[in-house]
């Protein structure tokens, strides 16, 4: 078997994560469920890709997330830093073996759990059996679901406050002593050095080893940063101790950030900062990785016809990052399947490294990958105006071209869940193959290379995702006719699954997202009387490191840029 | 963990106000400080927002706990978690006495009185301190034997600060062994050297020296050896499982014969390497009555673990990247990079291997071992809060005996040092200042007494009194401190209570120079984060 390892830092990064992880805890527990649909019975899929199994000290088995999700202090809500699986034995707080001379005790008023939360406690209580998840399908609770949704909706602050996953106790590591605000916590300087200080590398390397040391074979770190803010650096300072520690271990790295987050540019100053951090954050994280997938559009709101988005709310946005993450990380845990099988649920697994090459080892070395999503994606033929599936992703890279057309292209697609008409039927694995070389073959332009990873198991939507279906969306993510009597958005207690596809392409297509990164370092940090030197110098980046991030920002563009326009650089 | 000291207040405002401002801020986080101080001082429970516990007395720990806002105890909070970073010991000292010096000029700065001449003050003062403590300082002599003795007193002194006695002084003598242990002539000593291990233990706090090394993970093969004895150690960083090559897993070119091809030829690559260490081992245990156990740094995947196990071998994967240099240190050999460095030279030895399991949590210990140079302290407790408190406290200690050596001289503790040397600068030092920096040196002097005040605080005694005596004795010649049970002098030499004098120094030399930030305001700034380097 071939381990993931997961790794989220940052707040927004686990944002994304809560979501990912509520997805898989959802798949579990409908794989156990005697009443779910057939589809989600036998996924041929290995979470064990994912999971770890443990024992609690009470001899209680578990299973948990490989994760190791870093956190500002005090952004973890009403959850414990040690998960809430892991009980200690000593129960009383009053008890101090070490001192016998006074005690104060400074107790911060504790943190309330939301109605979700407390549901989700109750029912556990209620069920007294160590059963690690289960689908929401009627329990009697003194909570209505339709409450427990809405609260969401109104009331999240934390990521936490949506998750309904056990953490093993290594998990959750928690970044004291920073002594900023998150707000303030806001640029790769501010960031610098807090992965190093006060032994908080070493910290998190042992949390990452205790994980890494389980595996028989781990194929590779699944690594989401929020790079808006000095989570970046933590990121990249942690990226670089990997690359060291586990050098042959291939790193996925998606570079993640909430929307609308730089609407507030009010002051030149202020513009100049963001700029430098985003182009000193892409660089710093790419120096590091062998695939960035840089996530995150200003608006989402705009993203999907399918999909109301607020913007505003990182508890929507992320679950679209989430289930993008999600359909991509299916190929990496699909079982082997005989090439006669023909009832096969699964087909086109590839791991990490697999991937990795693919996009970005082979032909141009293009090492930046745009992330596309379909959802729900529409059925294989039929609907009113013919969507073909390939026509129907959106982009969520920010700054990328529409109109890149790219004969170097490369592109792995995973489908999911898809119907094959209309009418609702589930495709067979065959019949989304066919359709899509068949779509390949019809399309105008085709890139150099395409991968196909196919599940028959949709998207499951667990009680606690936002409600961000348009009307038009069914019960199982199909498209039905939408009345458009009722405006409000739909969630998961009216649409249970959706059919996906998601889609990383390695494209000249992002080069403009390239240029404007190399553009504002040359412009704000390099150039001679460069209105952010100072700020660079304070952020502790000398001259030479600079000009080394530059040539690398160059030679990235140039390996996108077809050679005979390569004249204009300047 | 919310304490919050103060709002924050970070807009730029009039020199006054944010002079104000800072003064208050200092004394705010005193405030939060001044009841950990010594041994009478009080151990904070602080239980978070979703029902997480810490434990702590340590000045450094609280400080990382806290959620400071205000820019100027952020910056006090720096200097003095940079104090622990530095010389291991005297956070909270070093926030005291900020505080007291800010306190202090107060009461001038009210009467009329400029910061600056106060900071030219304080600033002779220093010198003069720093002067005085080399006068005052105990010399250690530090020969082939060091005086184990002297170096029980120090750890005792800051041990017991943080920990009931009879734990504070099992582990004293823990902590003195590890360093003797680790200690090579010549040569600077390395902490990292002694590894700090935990177990959760029922009900108990308990705490032990193992003379060798004892890693949190164990073998990952049912049929490998929980027990061995006589063992050959091979430690090493060599992968033991089948990784892909870089250059090309064939996506576009190959087809599957070619790849499955590939993948055979790069498993028998892990193969032979496997066949190398097995060959070795039955080279050197032709004699049937030895082990062979192979801690390595990178991982053995299970086809690899199959081969070992069937040869009788156990073998750890993934071990910490310090524990390569530990293990050498304890048990001999070398740390191997290639299986083509494979001697029977390069393998250590230990007398004892064997392995512990609690829940899902392993341990091996690496025992009996001859000579060694590495050890490790480990730390049983019952719950995570008072695991991570005893080890700071041995991290502590450690540092005060690794000082005491380093520093060959202790300083007198219990307040005799501050009590003299503020007698030093009034009686001797003041007079010689010319004009009104003589108030800098006063209020300097005065803030000194921040440390026997608060100890004398802290165990319940009236500090007006208990400055009165310390002062009077002292000027009848004697050198005192304050017995913290009876308010009355004592000797802190009969009672073996001392303290780093690189610690003190670094008290004396970084208080002043933030109190002297702080004084010399004209905005408020927001401080930055390369605050917290060495000044
Ligand atoms: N038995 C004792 N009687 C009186 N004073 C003592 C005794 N033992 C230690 N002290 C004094 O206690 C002070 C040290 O206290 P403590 O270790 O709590 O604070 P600190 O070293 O300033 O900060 P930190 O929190 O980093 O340890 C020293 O001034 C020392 O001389
Ligand atoms: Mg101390």
């Amino acid at each position: 078997m071939k381990e993931i390892v997961t790794i989220q830092v940052g707040d927004y990064a686990n944002y994304i994560g809560s979501h990912f992880w509520n997805f898989q805890d959802e798949l579990i527990g409908l794989a156990g469920d005697p009443q779910a649909d057939s589809v989600f019975k036998n996924q041929d899929l290995n979470m064990d890709v994912l999971y770890r199994t443990g024992e609690t000290h009470q001899g209680i088995d578990t299973y948990t997330p490989r994760l190791v999700s870093i956190n500002m202090r005090g952004s973890l809500g009403s959850m414990s830093s040690r998960g809430t699986l892991y009980k200690e034995v000593a129960p009383t707080t009053s008890d101090v073996f070490t001192w016998t001379g006074s005690v104060s005790t400074q107790a911060s008023e504790p943190r309330e759990k939301n109605l979700f939360l407390r549901s989700l406690y109750e029912e556990e209580s209620q069920n007294m059996v160590n059963e690690i998840s289960g689908s929401h399908s009627g329990s009697p609770s003194e909570y209505e679901d339709k409450d427990i949704t809405e609260s969401l909706e109104n009331g999240v602050q934390f990521w936490t406050d949506y998750s309904k996953v056990h953490f093993h106790p290594q998990s959750l590591y928690e970044l004291n002593g920073v002594w900023t605000d998150v707000e303030e916590f806001d640029n790769y300087g501010i960031g610098r050095d807090s992965f190093s200080w006060a032994s908080h590398g070493e910290e998190i390397s042992d949390r990452l080893r205790f994980f890494v040391e389980e595996c028989d074979h781990v194929q590779g770190f699944q690594f989401v940063v929020d790079d808006s803010g000095g989570f970046s650096s933590v990121g990249a300072e942690f990226l670089e101790n990997i690359v060291d520690e586990y050098t042959n271990t291939p790193v996925l790295l998606y570079a993640a950030r909430g929307s609308g987050s730089r609407a507030s540019l009010q002051t030149r100053k202020r513009t100049i900062l963001v700029e430098l951090h985003d182009a000193i954050s892409f660089s710093r994280l790419s120096s590091y990785s062998k695939l960035i997938v840089p996530v995150g559009l200003p608006s989402l709101g705009r993203a999907s016809k399918f999909l109301h988005i607020e913007d505003e709310k990182h508890y929507h946005s992320s679950a679209v990052y989430a289930a993008a993450l999600h359909s991509i990380s299916l190929p990496f845990r699909m079982l082997p399947v005989g090439p006669t099988a023909d009832a096969c649920s699964v087909s086109g697994a590839v791991d990490f490294h697999g991937l990795i090459q693919m996009l970005s080892g082979q032909g141009r070395q293009n090492m930046v990958s745009i992330l596309d999503v379909s959802m729900p994606t529409p059925a294989l033929t039929g609907g009113q105006n013919e969507v073909s599936l390939l026509e129907n992703f959106q982009p969520l890279t920010p700054m990328i071209s529409e109109d890149g057309e790219d004969i170097h292209a490369i592109e792995h697609l995973t489908v999911h869940g898809a119907f094959a008409s209309v009418e609702g039927r589930r495709a067979t694995v065959c019949e989304v193959k066919d359709s899509l070389d068949a779509a390949f073959e019809r399309a105008n332009t085709r890139p150099m290379f395409h991968h196909l990873s196919v599940a028959l198991c949709p998207l499951p939507i667990p009680l606690p995702f936002p409600s961000i279906f348009g009307n038009q969306v069914g019960k199982h993510g199909e498209m039905i006719s939408s009345q458009l009597t009722n405006s409000s958005s739909k969630g998961s207690l009216d649409v249970h699954s959706i059919p996906m596809a998601a889609r990383l392409r390695s494209s000249s297509a992002v080069l403009p997202l390239l240029e404007n990164k190399l553009q504002n370092l040359h412009r704000y940090g390099i150039t001679r009387g460069a209105a952010g030197a100072e700020l660079l110098s304070s952020w502790g980046f000398g001259k030479e490191e600079l000009v080394e991030m530059q040539e690398m920002l160059s030679k990235m563009v140039a390996t996108l840029c077809p050679p005979q326009s390569s004249s204009d650089s300047d | 963990m919310s304490i919050r000291v103060l709002n924050p207040n970070a807009e730029v405002l009039n020199k006054s106000a944010a002079l104000h401002m800072n003064i208050n801020a200092a004394k705010g986080l005193q405030d939060v400080l001044k009841s950990n101080l010594g041994p009478k001082g009080t151990i904070k429970m602080l239980v978070g927002g979703s029902g997480d516990i810490k434990l702590t007395k340590d000045g450094n720990t609280l400080l990382k706990e806290m959620q400071i806002q205000n820019p100027t105890a952020i910056m006090i909070a720096r200097t003095a978690v940079a104090q622990d970073d530095i010389s291991g010991d005297g956070t909270t000292s070093t926030v005291l006495f900020i505080g007291e010096l800010m306190k202090q000029s107060d009461r001038y700065i009210d009467e009329g009185m400029h910061p600056r001449v106060l900071v030219d003050g304080f600033e002779i003062a220093k010198r003069a301190t720093l002067q005085f403590l080399e006068k005052f300082k105990t010399p250690v002599v530090m020969g082939d034997r060091p005086d184990i003795e002297m170096l029980k007193m120090v750890a005792r002194t800051t041990v017991r600060t943080k920990l009931y006695e009879a734990l504070a002084d099992q582990l004293t003598n823990i902590i003195v062994d590890a360093i003797l242990c680790i200690r090579k002539p010549e040569e600077a000593i390395d902490l990292f050297m002694v590894e700090i291990m935990h177990m959760r233990h029922k009900f108990d706090v308990d705490t032990r020296l193992v003379e060798g090394l004892v890693l949190d993970h164990g073998s990952r093969h049912p049929d490998m050896k929980r027990r061995a004895e006589n063992c050959h150690i091979l430690t090493c960083n060599v992968s033991l499982e089948y990784e892909k090559s870089e250059i090309n897993s064939g996506f576009f070119y190959s087809n599957a014969e070619q790849r499955e091809a590939m993948v055979i030829a790069e498993r028998r690559q892990v193969d032979e390497k496997v066949k190398k260490i097995i060959e070795l081992k039955r080279k050197v245990c032709s004699d049937n009555d030895s082990s062979f156990v192979v801690i390595n740094q990178k991982g053995i995947d299970p086809p690899s673990l199959d081969m070992l196990a069937r040869e009788g071998i156990i073998a750890l994967r993934r071990a910490k990247r310090r524990n390569m240099e530990r293990l050498v240190l304890a048990c001999g050999g070398e740390a191997v990079n290639s299986v083509d460095d494979l001697t029977p030279e390069s393998l250590g030895w230990a007398g004892l291997v064997y392995e512990h399991v609690l829940g899902e949590d392993k341990y091996t210990f690496v025992e009996n071992v001859k000579n060694p140079f590495s050890c490790t302290i480990l730390i049983k407790g019952p719950n995570d809060h008072t695991i991570a408190q005893i080890k700071d406290a041995v991290r502590d200690g450690l540092r005060a005996v690794k000082n005491t050596i380093e520093d060959e001289s202790v300083v007198l503790g219990a307040g005799a040092f501050e009590v003299a040397a503020r007698q030093h600068l009034i009686n001797e030092v003041k007079k010689t200042v010319q004009g009104r920096a003589q108030l800098g040196v006063e209020a300097f002097a005065d803030a000194l007494l921040v440390v026997p005040k608060t100890l004398a605080e802290n165990s319940g005694l009236d500090t007006q009194d208990v400055i009165i005596a310390l002062t009077g004795e002292h000027d009848r010649g004697n050198i005192v401190g304050l017995n913290q049970n009876t308010g009355e002098p004592i000797d802190p030499q009969i009672e073996g209570i001392y303290d780093n004098y690189s610690v003190k120094r670094q008290i004396i030399n970084s208080g002043p120079v933030i109190a002297s930030q702080l004084l010399l305001v004209d905005e408020v700034i927001r401080a930055g984060r390369n605050m917290r380097k060495p000044t």
